[in-house]
């Protein structure tokens, strides 16, 4: 049955087929409708807490007490859950947090779209850790995605972030969900009540702390980092449209990509879904084919230094920070390179 | 399960030696073997958020000050199961504050043992929200000038509360009083009030644990069928 859903909606419904049937958020523009959908629901269990940093902890007690968890939130309470999502890593529980962005710092522009959170849904909180991002780029996309990043979280183990954007937000499309195909990852742990288990944020073995013990935390954090990566591998998702004409490659990302659709008629494109753990060969093997690589991103270069790191060569930058995106100035920008 | 069975034996406890906290540890174990019940201990950070850690049961030692709000997240998911918070004071009262406003607010059913020591412990002796107006501690050398908090009024501020406030040397009632917790189906708060010794039990003269469990003993009274209790009274509150 088609319907038509915005990027909001899309999300709480791919989280209710992904059998979701815990949710705990925090008002705030532009991630709201997506607890507005939740409120209304019979079948799950729905709290509007005090704050964020309420939301995710409750997410991962939820979590290991057997329910699949969610929060959604945007920049400011995305900062507020990042020693929540550090916890989350160190337990290993699986959780989905979404981030739908809007201009910061601060309090910025709330109800205008940014991509300004690339870098703290990977390097938010502290210490090493290594999440696995989705960032799609259309309701349906927002649809299937929240069931994969699901799957993705209940495979790995971890929190897993689903990146949006004020703008995809409101996005309304004409989407046939019954028509998205999918697979559930079940749950690979017993829930929290029955076992003698003790989950820790210290480095412990066998839930004796270790806390003094590096050659413990060294071989710890890379199978961690491992573990999370051999699971990431199994979520290659991207989009490459090659134009042989182009020498040409733009990178970019949710509503950035989604601007430029119609540039593919002159240049190559390549779309990262999985923005986080990067998709190195993938992008590498794109880029080889072009002399310049630019990366349009709604930020002043977050994904670019990334790309620059892996390519190991100069990358040009189109950044359209401050709510507004235009293709006709996109043009004129990439007209000068 | 014997008593003994509720501890883990190969965590030992990190607590000095006489500390109130082996009480608190030991009487709990007796009273969930007594009541035959398993249930799920949650902690923060700590002296007091070691607890979690040794118990053998399902147990999680969270973020400092976000153990409330982890502890609803479990209970909602397993309504079957006891839920019970073992955390301090700085952990639930200042930095998990607003937790416990809400927590409590939404009278979930679970139990918050609070063991109020008057000080950050673990760190090596600030100040705490229920560090009392004139104690010296490590961030307030020459006496705190602010008074401190009665956590008893912060269950009160709810239309339903359990508070309950105990010592581990009144153990009788401390145990009562646990289990008096354990069967409010709700929100039940315990204030366990026990002293610091190498921080602010030194500072008042109360290093040796004999003269820190007298001072409780000779300070604090028993009291029954009060609406509220005064700064020194052991006794429950409620209102359902």
């Amino acid at each position: 049955m088609k319907e038509i859903l915005h990027g909001n909606e899309a999300i709480a419904r791919g989280a209710l087929k992904a059998n979701m049937k815990f949710f705990a958020g925090y008002p705030i523009t532009p991630a709201s409708e997506i607890m507005h959908f939740f409120a209304k629901q019979k079948d799950i269990q729905f709290i509007q807490t005090e704050d964020e940093i309420s939301a995710i902890n409750m997410g991962i007690g939820a979590s290991l007490g057997g329910m699949k968890s969610m929060t959604a939130t945007s920049g400011p309470g995305f900062s507020l859950m990042q020693e929540g999502l550090g916890l989350a890593h160190k337990l290993r529980v699986p959780l989905v947090v979404v981030d739908v962005q809007r201009v910061g710092p601060s309090t910025g522009m709330p109800t205008m779209p940014s991509q300004g959170d690339i870098m703290q849904s990977r390097y938010g909180s502290h210490g090493d850790y290594f999440p696995i991002v989705f960032y799609p780029n259309s309701a349906g996309e927002c649809f299937r995605y929240t069931i994969e990043a699901f799957n993705a979280s209940e495979e790995s183990r971890t929190p897993v972030i689903l990146l949006s954007d004020a703008l995809l937000s409101r996005l309304y499309e004409v989407i046939d969900t019954e028509k998205i195909q999918f697979r559930l990852k079940p749950r690979g742990f017993k829930p929290l009540g029955d076992n003698k288990r003790h989950f820790t944020g210290l480095l412990s073995e066998g839930g004796i702390p270790r806390t003094r013990d590096t050659k413990l935390y060294r071989k710890w954090i890379k199978e961690m980092k491992t573990e999370i990566e051999t699971v990431a591998n199994r979520y290659n998702f991207y989009e490459y449209l090659e134009n042989e004409g182009s020498d040409t490659l733009i990178i970019s990302f949710g509503i950035a990509s989604r601007v430029i659709s119609s540039l593919k008629e002159k240049y190559s494109l390549f779309r990262p879904i999985r923005i986080f753990p990067i998709l190195e060969n993938e992008i590498k093997k794109a880029a080889e084919k072009h002399d310049k690589v630019v990366v349009l991103e709604m930020n002043y270069g977050q994904y670019k230094n990334e790309i620059e790191r892996i390519l190991k060569k100069e990358v040009h930058s189109i950044n359209p920070v401050g709510g507004r995106i235009e293709l006709k100035e996109i043009r004129e920008e990439l007209n000068g390179i | 399960m014997a008593s003994k069975d509720y501890l883990r034996r190969d965590n030992k406890p990190i607590w000095c030696v006489g500390c109130g906290l082996y009480i608190i540890l030991a009487q709990v174990t007796k009273i969930f073997d007594e009541l035959k019940i398993e249930p799920i201990i949650l902690s923060g950070i700590g002296c007091t958020g070691r607890s979690a850690g040794y118990f053998n049961l399902d147990t999680v030692h969270g973020l400092h000050g976000r153990i409330i709000p982890l502890a609803e997240g479990v209970k909602r998911a397993r309504k079957d199961k006891e839920v019970m918070v073992i955390s301090g004071d700085g952990d639930i009262l200042a930095i998990g504050g607003n937790h416990l406003l809400h927590s409590s607010r939404r009278d979930i059913d679970m139990t918050v043992v609070c063991v109020n020591n008057s000080v950050y412990g673990l760190t090596g002796g600030q100040l705490s929200p229920t560090t009392k107006k004139g104690m010296k501690t490590l961030t307030s050398p020459f006496g705190s000038d602010i008074h401190s908090i009665d956590s008893q009024k912060i269950m009160m501020a709810n239309k339903r509360y359990f508070f309950a406030r105990t010592t581990p040397v009144h153990t009788e009632h401390m145990i009562k009083v646990i289990k008096e917790a354990i069967a409010w189906k709700g929100f039940a708060f315990v204030e366990i009030v026990t002293l610091c010794l190498e921080t602010i039990g030194k500072n008042m003269g109360l290093r040796e644990p004999a003269n820190m469990y007298q001072w409780l003993k000779d300070n604090y009274k028993i009291v029954e069928d009060k609406d509220e209790l005064d700064e020194f009274e052991l006794g429950v509150v409620k209102h359902d």
